[in-house]
């Protein structure tokens, strides 16, 4: 049974158009897709193949490409393997269909997807804020985002530098990296 | 939530006081002969609230119990903010967790001290370019002691709380003091976070001027902000509505009226 209901996914798989499988091991099969085309897989997946649990959405973002990667983890309990479906979205305007009617666990991971990364999920029931409900800055998984700049510009830093340590230093020895060279501790001083 | 470029930025720290200053005039003897032994009392019964933000709770449990135990030292662990006297951070303090932090050190009662434990509150630690931890705990509290090290070992942890007992015997642990005296550079850290509108429900000048800590770095430019934004504390109504309850309470009227 298990092993009929592998061979008839490859087969079905092989048949459709436009996607691109790839069995990356007995248990995982890759599979690309168009955007377009991705909730009817999903669906395939999940009425005729029994891949009932969307396990996860993840997102990357190539920007140099201009693209939002989707990856949508099923898993079937009863061929015990996992399809990741791959589907590339533009950035602009960043907007992609839910899949909340084909799995209902998607609203959570559209709604993590668009806090981090600002993609709009048209459907999607809740897209409010989710894990960081003091964020007033743009969405912080995205490439473009300057982690390093927003936190030198809303903290401060701790100048630790005691006596103990200069007397090392003054004797050649001290911590690896000389404090006005450490990227993080002097940065700020530096700059004003 | 307001934008950051809508808080004054806190001007920089101004130097803090720690500690009696030697020599101080009192003009009765005895006093300070009460004065050390209420400090020896107070090192001695120590009660604890660890709020394990990150990692480095991990080491507390051995530092609790019987491996190293901290009761030997009078330091137990206490279940809520208001009866404790320590505030253990131990570890990465995320923003959203910071606030949290905050509401529970404003309702601890004075005098009162905080203890970071991990290099995380020191500056960050492994997350010094993270947007969702804050860096320097002292930068939103006055912090007592640090205790550096990712994660510190037990003997550390027992050698830092070693250190409090000796800072309170000898009165130099009254970093609290300096929450109310310069209330405005710690609540301008807080607002460039959580934005202008930030308020906890913790009304701290008043408090300040209760311990007569009140001075001219109370209030600033923050206060004024927040007194802007500030919307009225209310006491919460009392109310018991537990159905049984007063099912029981009319039909024990009824019977009254009846006899
Ligand atoms: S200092 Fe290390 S152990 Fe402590 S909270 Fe940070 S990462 Fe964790």
């Amino acid at each position: 049974m298990t092993n009929e209901l592998t061979t008839w996914l490859d087969t079905l798989l092989a048949e459709l158009d436009g996607i691109e499988v790839r069995r990356t091991s007995r248990r995982r099969l890759r599979v690309e897709v168009a955007s377009d085309a991705l909730p009817a897989l999903l669906e395939l997946l999940r009425g005729r193949a029994s891949f009932v649990h969307l396990s996860a959405i993840s997102c990357v973002d190539w920007i140099d490409a201009g693209q939002f990667e989707l990856v949508y983890h099923c898993w079937s309990y009863e061929i015990q393997s996992l399809v990741s479906v791959h589907t590339r979205i533009p950035r602009e305007p960043g907007v992609y269909i839910s899949v909340y009617d084909i799995y209902t666990p998607a609203a959570f991971f559209e709604r993590d997807i668009h806090e981090m990364f600002g993609v709009w999920f048209e459907g999607s029931p809740d897209l409010s804020r989710f894990i960081l409900t003091e964020w007033d800055g743009p969405p912080p998984m995205r490439k473009d985002f300057d982690s390093e700049a927003w936190v030198n510009q809303h903290f401060g830093w701790q100048d630790y530098h005691p006596d103990w340590l200069k007397d090392l230093e003054a004797r050649g020895g001290g911590i690896a990296v000389p404090p006005n060279e450490q990227r993080f501790s002097r940065r700020t001083v530096d700059e004003t | 939530m307001t934008h950051i470029d809508q808080v004054p930025t806190p001007g920089a720290p101004l130097p803090v006081e720690i500690g009696v200053k030697a020599g101080a005039a009192r003009t009765n003897p005895f006093a300070r002969v009460f004065d050390e032994l209420v400090r020896f009392a107070q090192s001695r019964s120590l009660f604890m609230l660890h709020y394990c933000t990150g990692c480095g709770a991990v080491e507390l449990p051995p530092a609790m119990t019987s491996r190293f135990d901290m009761e030997r030292l009078g330091i137990q662990p206490m279940v809520s903010p208001r009866q404790a006297d320590i505030l253990l951070i131990t570890g990465y303090v995320s923003v959203k967790t910071l606030k949290r932090v905050i509401l529970t050190y404003e309702q601890m009662n004075s005098p009162k001290y905080v203890i970071g434990i991990c290099s995380c509150t020191v500056n960050g630690g492994m997350y010094w370019q993270s947007y969702a931890t804050a860096k320097k705990l002292n930068d939103y509290m006055p912090v007592d002691i640090y205790i550096a090290g990712c994660m510190p070992r037990p003997e550390a942890v027992i050698e830092g709380l070693r250190g409090l007992i000796e800072n309170i015997r000898t009165g130099r642990a009254d970093a609290w003091k300096d929450y109310y005296r310069r209330y405005d550079y710690y609540l301008g850290n807080q607002q460039r976070l959580f934005g202008a509108d930030w308020q906890t429900s913790t009304d701290v000048i008043a408090e300040a001027r209760h311990y007569d800590l009140f001075g001219p770095a109370t209030l600033g430019a923050h206060t004024a902000l927040l007194e802007q934004h500030q919307r009225p504390l209310e006491a919460l109504e009392m109310r018991i509505e537990i159905p049984e309850l007063m099912r029981r309470r009319s039909r024990s009227d009824q019977d009254g009226t009846a006899q």
